[in-house]
């Protein structure tokens, strides 16, 4: 069978997606731990796919996104780069056809993407702060003694959630101790640390959008019943959750791969599976020939250099012969 | 005689006027480098924490030229216009300088200030008559370097209103890497807004301009405006502003808005600007009430990062281009124009 891979490298995870020409999901999606290995969490995706795919199927396009984008393409050989939020509004809009608002949230990134008419007509970001995401929930989690995948079930028990100052990860850390030494119960502040999660969000990322119905809320924080049920409660409207919200990513590199190839007709860039057990040298250096004294990252296939990047004046990207990383 | 000029702040609107002055009298200009890591450091260590950005650059050039001049020149700039003033970090700019900074060679921090009913050009006039008087008793050779600044900032500023973005028009005074970019086979059109030094600090904006360039967008920049045309549309506002700065971005948003030339609208920022933090609000509404003129924010810091820049850039022109292309679809599938 024909299909099409798409790879959504993030903070927190790292998510391939196989898709077939109708857009249908092809195989289980993978949601691996990234774990600040980037290149590592992308080779093991490979082999666990390829271990489930028979010698009728190959691959015709891939498209990497998430914030190693670039990384995951050098490394597999993607046809497609495509940055996160059009990957997004792609694979929402393919599951829920006549979507007006994303909301997005992930390990270090929230998003909300305003759609009208299968169009993105506006979007936003979280700033350098990454308060109100998933790594904070799942660090807060940890500091509860509660898992991850139990948290929302526990918001859910909540009678009468207590006011968690939402604006900074590190004041809501506080109030929250504050919180339990007074005597609230666990669900009531878990359910507390969602609301001022949400009301964070809105505040901040969604912030003058137009928030209009249908609603998709996705990214690995959908996971957590507590944020639905806080996102529907400040919004008054029916969240749609997507039955892979967590590899919605992945599923619109999959789907622009798939544009992307079809369109021009031409063949894929993907190096194949070998790739997964390829070694590859992820190294850096800090350029001294300026007094910017950039941080260039330098990926390497044995002795073939692959790409190079992080240099503000482009000598680096464009000088291959020059030697960059000293060996040790 | 070496007179330090930091390449920082209002070295962007006003540097043709002071190296023309100070050269005319005979003395030498001596011009930091392009901010580089080395200057931001310095910057950074030397100021509290609370302070903008671009202040804190302005410290790394001020520690970058302290042993290699005589003399720095950091005017006291107050008021270049009447009732309106300059940022509140500018007017005290000397002072925290002298609060933080040790073994500095002598300022010349010479208030300019266009007081109530003062005029753009007489407050310069009368700063440079006394920072003249300092080094000459020549009364006409003051005069006449006054003249000849006169003119060489008028070219600047009429080389700006043809178009040329700022390092251009300063010309083999600055930053060669984006002024070296043309603006040809574009296919969006781009307002950006933001302060001069931070628009075209190639190091704190990370390149943000030569970016925009490259993913095919011609960038329009309020300094392609004259100070009356940004003036007409921010007296629109009910209430005038009396921040120089702040006004010339809404004036120039407005401006931006009526023209109706534009595909989208950029505003850089920097963190910890607090005239910026009403205006940005301001420009966003109405960028909403002008037909939804797709507008993007980016908030500069210290850090270095571009991933997420180049993110916010990628989706943004993206997201134009999707929408010209739906609409264009949209259209031709209407009514159509010519009939028979």
């Amino acid at each position: 069978m024909d299909l099409f891979l798409g790879i959504d490298v993030g903070s927190v995870s790292t998510n391939l997606v196989l898709i077939d020409y109708e857009g249908e999901l092809y195989l289980r999606p993978l949601y691996l731990r990234t774990q600040g290995q980037p290149i590592t969490a992308v080779q093991q995706g490979l082999v666990l796919l390829k271990e489930q795919l028979t010698s009728e199927d190959r691959i015709r396009g891939v498209g990497t996104t998430g914030s190693a984008r670039s990384l995951a393409g050098v490394l597999v050989g993607a046809d497609i780069v495509k940055n996160e939020i059009t990957s997004h509004a792609v694979a929402a809009l393919h599951k829920v056809p006549g979507v007006r608002t994303v909301l997005e949230i992930g390990g270090q990134d929230s998003k909300i993407i305003v759609l009208r008419d299968g169009i993105v007509v506006d979007f936003a970001m979280n700033t350098v702060c990454a308060a109100g995401t998933g790594s904070f929930l799942d660090q807060q989690a940890n500091r509860l003694n509660l898992s991850i995948e139990n948290f929302g079930e526990v918001a859910l028990q909540a009678e009468n959630p207590v006011r968690i100052a939402g604006r900074c990860t590190v004041f809501a850390e506080s109030d929250m101790i504050h919180k339990q030494q007074m005597g609230h119960s666990l669900s009531d502040i878990v359910a507390g640390l969602c609301d001022a999660l949400v009301r964070n969000y809105l505040n901040n990322i969604g912030k003058g959008k137009e928030i209009n119905p249908p609603v998709v809320f996705q990214g690995g924080v959908a996971a957590n019943a507590g944020m639905r049920t806080a996102f529907e409660k400040a919004l008054e409207t029916e969240i749609i959750i997507p039955q892979h919200f967590d590899v919605m990513g992945a599923y619109g590199a999959a789907m622009l791969a798939r544009d992307q190839t079809s369109e021009q007709g031409r063949e894929t860039r993907f190096r194949g599976f070998k790739v997964s057990s390829q070694d590859f040298q992820n190294c850096s250096f800090i350029c001294q020939k300026c007094p910017n004294a950039c941080e260039v990252i330098e990926i390497k296939q044995g002795k073939e250099l692959l790409a190079r990047w992080g240099d503000r004046c482009g000598r680096w990207s464009v000088t291959e012969t020059e030697a960059g990383c000293v060996p040790v | 005689m070496k007179i330090g000029i930091p390449r920082a702040l209002l070295y962007y609107y006003y540097y043709p006027l002071w190296r023309e002055f100070f050269t005319q009298l005979g003395l030498e200009v001596v011009l930091s480098p392009t901010t580089n890591k080395g200057i931001l450091d310095a910057g950074i260590k030397n100021t509290l924490s609370e302070v903008c950005l671009p202040v804190k650059v302005f410290y790394g050039h001020v520690s970058a030229l302290a042993d290699k001049v005589d003399y720095l020149f950091v005017p006291r700039i107050n008021r270049v216009e009447p009732k309106a003033y300059i940022c509140p970090k500018f007017m005290g700019l000397p002072d925290m300088l002298k609060a933080r900074l040790q073994q500095m060679p002598p300022f010349i921090d010479t208030a300019v200030d266009a007081g109530m009913d003062g005029n753009p050009v007489q407050c310069w006039v009368d700063c440079f008559q006394e920072v003249g008087s300092k080094f000459t008793h020549n009364h006409q050779l003051v005069n006449s370097s006054i003249a000849a600044a006169f003119r060489t900032q008028q070219e600047f500023q009429r080389r700006l209103t043809g178009g040329m973005l700022i390092p251009d028009a300063l010309e083999n005074d600055c930053v060669p890497e984006v002024a070296a970019t043309s603006q040809q086979n574009y296919t969006l059109r781009i307002g950006l807004l933001g302060h001069p030094y931070n628009l075209y600090d190639a190091y704190i904006s990370m390149n943000l301009i030569h970016k925009l360039q490259s993913m095919g967008s011609f960038v329009v920049t309020p300094e392609s405006l004259s100070v009356d045309e940004i003036e007409d549309e921010a007296r629109k506002l009910p209430k005038r502003l009396f921040w120089t700065l702040g006004k010339r971005m809404i004036g120039s948003a407005l401006n931006f808005y009526a023209s109706k030339e534009l595909d989208g609208l950029i505003y850089l920022t920097s963190f910890g600007c607090g005239p910026e933090s009403l205006v940005e609000e301001l420009v966003a509404r109405w960028a909403k009430q002008q037909g939804n003129l797709p507008y993007l924010m980016i908030t500069i810091d210290e850090h270095t990062g571009e991933a997420g820049m180049v993110t916010r850039l990628e989706a943004f022109t993206e997201m134009i281009k999707r929408r010209q292309k739906h609409e264009n679809h949209l259209s031709s599938h209407g009514e159509p124009l010519h009939s028979g």
